[in-house]
């Protein structure tokens, strides 16, 4: 690897950046090309350095996913492969309607309410209309807005109608639109499952590499590999995997970065 | 009662966890669908579901079935005596075949 902060260069297959002001968060956005504060040159990181190639005293590992990982940078599949792959390509040309009904259910509601203003505009002016004639009173101007409210009335009745027959109609199509959605969703579980059985296959194939791994770590190890602490775990699943990229290293289990690299079988950055 | 049905993971989880959340307001879990009362609560419970996965959430409303108010005689006549048959395996169709109980295609297509 080359180490570039801008000021300083380093390079080779062990890289100590202890005097360095360099951060953990830029050394491995550099190694895995997400960002470049500073310019590590080096292979492109393999599967398992997301999970064990940055090693620190708060790393949290999930050691089965994490082997499952290392297994997949060794160039091991799992039985589950084909069938998983064949799941992704159904899921992947499944076409889902999208059937939202929301604006047939609002205009039923809008038309609704129009028809129930209008009915009471009616009255209203039926009430109107009664109350002049017991008076003898000159009907003629608000006869005429009555005839125009009824008008106006039936109107609203005819879309109200029309309204609920286009929600009826969204309704239906929603309903058929949902078989796609239920076979999606079937599709996901069962992508979901055999995603969990070829980790699982994966991770058992490394498991007694791994624990001679922690067997023959040169810091006190529990006897169950499971039972590790996560630096441990971390550490011996990196040893077992193919990192390609180097592996970031902060904490102090090694007597030095050199002795870290032969152990992992990787290239280091000591920060 | 408040019908809630998901159609994604994402949906059936936060249905999963509203259903826990809100133990009072859910009915009945029935697995990836659940019951809500029909209460405002419930309503929003449903809604916000549906605000945040779409047509990935179903909402209907239930209401139980009177058959004596909404069912015809003769189906409700049919059921009763389908049920009652002498023989487990005959199936409904040849048990309607004489004219006494309605044709089941017949009753498809009608509507309650």
């Amino acid at each position: 690897m080359r180490l570039d902060d801008g000021e300083t260069a380093r390079a080779g297959r062990v890289v100590d950046a202890r005097d360095l002001n360099l951060s953990r968060a830029d050394a491995v956005a550099a190694i895995r090309r997400d960002a470049t504060a500073v310019t590590v040159e080096c292979p492109e990181p393999g599967p398992a350095h997301e999970r064990v190639g940055d090693v620190h005293p708060e790393i949290g590992v999930s050691i089965r996913t994490a082997l499952a990982a290392a297994a997949r940078s060794r160039g091991h599949t799992a039985p589950q492969a084909d069938r998983i792959a064949e799941i992704e390509s159904e899921l992947a040309e499944l076409t889902v309607p999208t059937a939202s009904t929301r604006p047939e259910r609002a205009a039923v509601a809008d038309r609704a309410d129009d028809v129930e203003r209008l009915d009471e505009r009616v009255a209203e002016l039926r009430g109107r209309v009664q109350a002049l004639r017991e008076r003898d009173a000159e009907t003629d101007d608000v006869e005429a807005d009555l005839a125009a409210a009824i008008q106006e009335f039936t109107a609203a009745k005819t879309d109200l109608i029309a309204a609920r027959e286009n929600h009826e109609a969204a309704t239906e199509a929603a309903r058929a639109a949902r078989d796609a959605r239920e076979r999606r969703m079937e599709l996901e579980d069962r992508l979901a499952n055999r995603r969990r059985a070829a980790r699982a296959s994966l991770a058992d194939g490394l498991t007694d590499e791994y624990r001679e791994a922690v067997a023959v770590a040169p810091w006190e190890t529990p006897t169950d590999p499971f039972q590790v602490g996560d630096v441990t775990a971390a550490l011996a699943v990196a040893r077992v995997a193919d990192l390609r990229a180097p592996v970031v290293l902060s904490c102090d289990r090694f007597a030095d970065p050199a002795t870290a690299a032969d152990w992992l079988d990787a290239a280091v950055l000591r920060l | 009662m408040l019908l809630v049905i998901a159609y994604s993971r994402a949906a059936r989880q936060t249905l999963r966890n509203a259903c826990e959340a809100h133990e009072e307001t859910v009915v009945r879990r029935l697995g990836r669908a659940a019951l809500f009362e029909e209460t405002e609560f419930g309503a929003f419970l449903a809604l916000r579901l549906r605000a945040e996965y779409g047509v990935d959430v179903q909402v209907e409303r239930t209401a139980p079935l009177n058959e004596f108010e909404t069912v015809p005689d003769g189906v409700r006549e049919a059921a009763r005596a389908y049920a009652d048959r002498e023989h487990a395996s005959t199936p409904y169709a040849k048990f309607a075949s004489g004219d006494e109980y309605p044709d089941p295609a017949a009753m498809k297509d009608r509507e309650l």
